[in-house]
């Protein structure tokens, strides 16, 4: 350990760890210098231990720090050569180390379904895709007749140019939940409680009668909006419309979580937020490691309330299911986890594509067992529909 | 980023903490087994000085660390549990409006003013968790626990944060106060929203798991005097057992606590299905979960550890 070049240790892992997408930031390197100095790099263990407690700040970025970490600390990396450009090719050590088997490791593997080839293509085109910087690819439009035109076209028919245009509407879609009231206040004239802090401060003059009450209220937030959407591959036709969809109520003003799920749940709130929304897409499309593939609604659900809804994240929320309810597992999961979902939410509002169709039943083993839950069913299969679902959203009943 | 580089943990704090090795004894003398990561954050939290934010299951000791981190310093521990809609008055401090009106009525009766000032200093000011923790007189730091900071509105995060950075408070009417001895600050958080960008670079971060079997059984013996080796070992046992299976709620190291002790109390010295049974209330605590390893058998759930 003593022959070890620390700064140049530090920098390089810094370095590749930005690379690997943490958020490295040069006051955390400084405090890791610091770190280092308090507590000496007696073993491998400490090293590690330190450098994760100062550049880890979730458990979602253990795996990629483990992986930066082995690479440099286990010298596959000279700390020296990765000085340059950053464009130059990986050195060796660090593309066995992203080799490296894991389970999250997943999104290297091509994925089939339009919608990868899409992100794929799309990246290409654009040269890189996960910079937020890129101007946007400027869509000829005038919005208004495309309005007009795309209101009540299907999803499943449209051309992907007009899907491009399909975003921006979506985006002027307002997506607001009804309020719920929570225990902050603000000074009302005619607010239903008394402030007391103020009305002291008054009665101060009125030899401690308090003559005139100051008055508050409380302030309203707005609920929760959890969006779920099936990336199946019977959902397919839909799917580039609904991630849209997911990215203007993500990245907009309402802030909502957005899960996909087809055989597993990834939660994409992180993904589809930042400036640039078809920078976002792109990375909510290689986020997703199963589209196009079987569909386990129960199980997707039952991770959903597992590791985020008994948590809090549906506790009085708005949450949308966007699915056909083509379940490839066993629907009395269905039933159960939407009951325990109905017991924590607000309102839940089904979106069902298919339900456009005028001989449409819900027949579907998945359906029939999520349908005692639901509070709306919509079809949101065009733009028009979606309007109804945002209505249904902002419902206050 | 514009941060002033702290000058550094005081003595008091650097004598507690020399390295991680001596934090990890003097956990373990307050009866806290923390294994090396956890207690390298802690280390370094103390020392850098920075907040520790920590993450990880309901029931794997996130405040436990924070109480024995106060142990160890011998220092108050300054809970302060966030919920939906906290605020300034409920965390910081308030006016103690009633005495302020017996006051100006006592004032009134004898035919006196009573000045502003007076009604509005530190004698009725009530001090809540922030407050206390900055005001804490040393000579080492208070812990301040900020519990499930993700249940708190997010500006409330902004505004505890602009607060711990600060290590001051301002009360209008009294003026600045200015912490001496800054507290040392332990947040845990469920997760049930990610927390601002900005309060985690601030923070060091630490995942605690579940402990191993072989840490649980020294965990559950320490906490239970007088359990058997070998009736921990097979609580253990069931315990990963459940913590893989479909239960809604895992139990976490306080539940095995409970289960061990509820066993003691009945005699019990061997996890059998009987014995299962019997005190599968103070391992599950929902009804579901306890049908579904009825149903999946208790005998599978104590199995393993008889054969």
């Amino acid at each position: 350990m003593a022959e070890l070049d620390l700064p140049a240790l530090a920098a390089a892992l810094g370095r590749r760890l930005r690379r690997a997408g943490l958020p490295v930031t040069p006051e955390r390197s400084a405090r890791f210098a610091r770190a280092l100095s308090l507590a000496p790099p007696a073993s491998r263990s400490r090293v590690y231990w330190t450098a994760r407690a100062v550049f880890v700040s979730s458990r979602e970025e253990v795996e990629a720090f483990d992986r930066v970490f082995a690479a440099v600390f286990d010298g596959r990396i000279d700390p020296a050569d990765a000085r340059g450009d950053p464009n130059a090719p990986a050195p060796p050590g660090a593309e066995a180390g992203k080799r490296a088997p894991s389970p999250g490791a997943r999104s290297a593997a091509p994925a089939p379904g339009a919608l990868r080839g899409w992100a794929t293509a799309s990246a290409q085109r654009t040269g890189d895709a996960e910079t937020d910087d890129e101007p946007e690819r400027e869509v000829p439009v005038a919005a208004a007749s495309d309005r007009e035109r795309l209101a009540e076209r299907s999803f499943a028919s449209l051309e992907p140019h007009e899907l491009a245009q399909l975003r921006r509407l979506m985006a002027q879609l307002e997506l607001a939940t009804p309020r719920r009231r929570s225990r902050r206040v603000r000074r009302s004239p005619h607010g239903e409680h008394i402030d007391v802090r103020r009305t002291i401060r008054a009665s101060l003059r009125t030899g401690g009668d308090p003559v005139r009450h100051a008055r508050r209220r409380r302030r309203t937030r707005p609920r929760r909006l959890v969006l779920i959407c099936d990336i199946s591959g019977s959902m397919e036709p839909y799917a580039r419309a609904y991630l849209q969809f997911l990215q203007s109520a993500a990245g907009g003003g309402a802030a909502a979580e957005a899960f996909v799920f087809a055989t597993r749940l990834t939660r994409l709130t992180r993904a589809l937020r930042g400036r640039n929304p078809e920078a976002a897409i792109r990375r909510a499309a290689h986020a997703a490691p199963d589209w196009s593939s079987g569909t386990r609604i129960g199980e997707a659900l039952k991770a959903f309330n597992d590791r985020h809804g008994r948590r809090g994240m549906a506790r009085g929320a708005v949450i949308v299911v966007l699915s056909d309810g083509w379940e490839h597992g066993d629907p009395t999961l269905v039933a159960r986890e939407m009951e325990r979902l109905a017991r924590l939410a607000h309102r839940i509002v089904w979106v069902n594509p298919r339900s456009a169709a005028a001989e449409f039943k819900p027949l579907t083993g998945g359906m029939i067992a999520a349908l005692p839950h639901v509070d709306a069913l919509l079809s949101g299969h065009s733009l028009a529909a979606l309007e109804a679902v945002a209505e249904a959203i902002g419902a206050d009943t | 980023m514009s941060q002033l580089p702290r000058a550094g943990a005081e003595a008091a704090v650097r004598e507690v903490a020399p390295d991680p090795e001596t934090l990890v004894t003097r956990l373990e003398e307050v009866d806290y087994l923390a294994d090396e990561g956890l207690a390298t954050a802690m280390f370094l939290s103390l020392r850098l000085p920075q907040p520790l934010l920590l993450e990880g299951e309901a029931g794997v000791g996130k405040t436990e660390a924070a109480k024995a981190l106060a142990a160890v310093l011998d220092t108050p521990l300054i809970r302060l549990q966030c919920y939906e809609g906290i605020d300034a008055a409920e965390a910081l401090y308030e006016w103690n409006y009633p005495r302020q009106l017996l006051r100006i009525r006592l004032a009134e009766a004898s035919g006196a003013d009573v000045a502003e000032e007076e009604l509005f200093g530190a004698e009725y000011l009530i001090r809540r968790p922030l407050m206390r923790a900055l005001e804490h007189a040393g000579p080492r730091p208070a812990v301040l626990l900020v519990d499930e900071l993700d249940r708190a509105d997010d500006d409330f995060e902004a505004f505890l944060f602009e607060l711990l950075a600060e290590s001051t408070v301002t009360v209008p009417e009294i003026g600045t106060i200015r912490a001496t001895h800054p507290p040392a600050v332990v947040l845990t958080s469920n997760r049930t929203r990610d927390l601002h960008d900005a309060l985690k670079r601030r923070c060091l971060y630490h995942w605690i798991d579940y402990p191993s079997p072989e840490r649980e059984v020294e965990i559950v013996r320490r906490r239970v005097p007088g359990t058997s080796q070998r009736l921990a070992v097979e609580v253990a046992g069931a315990l990963q057992r459940l913590r893989a299976s479909d239960v809604q709620k895992p139990p976490g190291i306080a539940e095995a606590i409970d289960w061990v002790a509820a066993l003691e109390l009945l005699g019990v010295d061997r996890l059998d299905a009987a014995a299962a049974d019997r005190t599968l209330g103070s391992v599950l605590k929902y009804r579901d979960d306890q049908e579904l390893v009825r149903a999946e058998g208790l005998d599978a759930l104590v199995e393993a550890g008889h054969g």
